[in-house]
């Protein structure tokens, strides 16, 4: 009997060791934190549903990286007795985390929207860009290469525009900066091209001034060509009568210098013959005194100053001609009507008429806004 | 004796409770992670980024569960290996959406490939019989010039499809098909204006 009480006292006392033994194991035992570490991960989830790993890239991998310290932390004290653990350092890194974690959540956000903002603003401003392009140089004469640039630099920005549209606004915005750079560019030198041509606008001016005063005084018929508007206009006794679409030379910015370089002349000229049938292959034909002593003087100056090779000729037959209709510049120099209105033309100037050639009628920042 | 055995046993007792009850589910762990690093050489990261971002989630979820769990005295890694179960077979969806996608943007690749070259042939039947006159011919040139970059663009896109890029190609082809498809729209507009039969 004794014996059984012995053996039940002691599997008794045994039994209550080893529960005041894990009791205490748990009471002591240092406690991770769980929930520090939750909130971080919750926090990182957070971060990259915002693509805080695109757009704040910095503090997102900070805050990743303090999560994977955290957890190799966590695992590596895990290791350790139980009373030998210490979670300050995992709990230390949460928190880093979390933080982190945070902040790139909202910068991302921000950033994202900030450059969403500043790529919408970049992709308007490109389009008006694009449509200068087209609207004042759709026939200005540049080189093949240039208009390749420019197409190039068009489908960059539809690129643009089919990424930023399916919110990709890292890749939007290099394909933005690569359009940027081909269409702001010839935008700008072709613009820098046009201002030098337009240093020329007071010269324009005055000569269409003195050509209609004389027109007017004179109740005389006179032509002007316009040619960066492509137009040619018919004035009677300082009066526009008639207004029609022109077709110009190939390469028809600035003055002739030479033979064979496909420019319109620039000046005040008179028609020296008319020509008609078989006297011309262009319908009508109304030949201008181009070369006169002016341009002879200038084109002997140029060569004494060699802008242009000594052998150079200075050319002629330029005529405001029929023909045209054609919508490009077309011609070696000459100015093209269509036949019917070569015809009005032809019916009402007679040899001596004037004919007043000049760059633009209008001046640089009208022609810009125009 | 029979002290000695008692106590024996209350030694193996501590040493089994002490040394935890569950151990940790390292297979399913490392089968998960295998699944996950699939499903990004998959492309899961292009195609379905969301999902493969929900996945991974879960994995660092579970991963500070398992912590937590080894963490206490008492270890049981039932509940996170069912959890590691549902994580495989979500991993394992992501390698399928994966691959689903990408056939599919593939396929909206070759789509779009076999359109914009239709496009672009009869752009340059059109462009043979738009009108000419007044800004037409110069429209027309700009236009010529345009579609050469257009079909630049249809090379590069195919470039980037014989790579297996097929986002990249889609997103490039589709640039290409808008510009085409508006050049295609003007020339008409223009054919219509002008009276000449389409």
């Amino acid at each position: 009997m004794k014996k059984k009480l012995r053996w039940v006292i002691v599997t008794l006392c045994s039994a209550a060791i080893i529960a005041s033994i894990i009791f205490l194991l748990h009471k002591i035992a240092p406690k991770p934190p769980v929930d520090d570490v939750e909130f971080a991960m919750q926090n990182l989830s957070k971060a990259g549903t915002n693509k805080a790993g695109t757009y704040s890239k910095k503090l997102y991998n900070e805050a990743k990286a303090a999560f994977d310290s955290c957890m190799i932390n966590w695992t590596r004290e895990n290791e350790k007795f139980i009373l030998f653990r210490n979670f300050e350092k995992v709990e230390d890194y949460a928190k880093l985390s979390a933080l982190k974690s945070s902040q790139a959540a909202e910068s991302s956000v921000s950033n994202s929207n900030n450059l969403k903002s500043k790529l919408r603003v970049k992709i308007d401003s490109l389009n008006h860009t694009r449509q200068s392009i087209d609207k004042i140089f759709g026939r200005y004469p540049l080189s093949p290469e240039i208009r390749s640039r420019i197409s190039n630099g068009k489908m960059l920005l539809k690129e643009a525009e089919v990424a930023f549209d399916n919110g990709q606004y890292l890749p939007a915005n290099r394909k933005i900066a690569d359009a940027e750079y081909l269409l702001t560019n010839v935008y700008d030198n072709a613009i820098d091209e046009l201002k030098d041509y337009f240093n020329l606008f007071p010269t324009w001016k005055r000569w269409v001034q003195s050509s209609i005063s004389d027109s007017r005084k004179n109740n005389s018929y006179l032509l002007i060509v316009d040619k960066f508007s492509r137009k040619c206009y018919l004035y009677l006794g300082g009066n526009k009568k008639y207004e029609f679409e022109a077709e110009l030379g190939r390469n028809w910015v600035g003055d002739k210098k030479r033979s064979g370089d496909k420019a319109t002349p620039e000046g005040i000229y008179r028609i020296v013959t008319k020509y008609q049938g078989r006297e011309t292959q262009y319908h009508k034909a109304l030949r201008i005194d181009y070369p006169n002593a002016e341009d002879k003087e200038r084109f002997r100056m140029e060569i004494k100053k060699g802008i242009i090779p000594a052998s150079s000729k200075i050319g002629g037959g330029i005529e405001i001609h029929g023909g045209g209709g054609k919508g490009v510049d077309w011609t070696e120099g000459c100015v093209a009507l269509t036949d019917r209105e070569i015809d009005i033309v032809f019916s009402l100037v007679k040899v001596g008429t004037m004919v007043t050639i000049v760059g633009s009628m209008k001046d640089f920042n009208e022609v810009l806004v125009n | 004796m029979k002290n000695r055995i008692l106590l024996g046993l209350a030694a193996f007792a501590m040493v089994a409770l002490l040394s935890s009850c569950g151990k940790v589910p390292q297979a399913k762990i490392d089968a998960v992670n295998a699944a996950i690093d699939s499903a990004k050489t998959l492309q899961a990261d292009v195609y379905v980024p969301a999902a493969l971002a929900a996945v991974q989630d879960s994995m660092k979820a579970i991963n500070t569960e398992i912590e937590a769990k080894k963490s206490k005295l008492f270890k049981n890694f039932k509940e996170a290996e069912a959890k590691l179960d549902q994580a495989l077979l979500a991993a394992q969806q992501v390698q399928t959406d994966a691959v689903a996608k990408k056939e599919e943007v593939k396929k909206s690749v070759e789509t779009l490939m076999t359109d914009i070259k239709a496009v672009i042939e009869e752009n340059g039947k059109l462009m043979k019989r738009a009108p000419r006159g007044k800004e037409g011919a110069a429209v027309l040139e700009q236009m010529k010039n345009e579609m050469t970059t257009v079909e630049t663009s249809v090379a590069d896109a195919q470039g980037m499809y014989d790579k297996g890029a097929y986002m990249d190609a889609f997103n490039k082809v589709t640039a290409a098909k808008e510009t085409a498809d508006k050049i295609n729209g003007e020339l008409k507009e223009a054919m219509k204006k002008a009276g000449i039969k389409i």
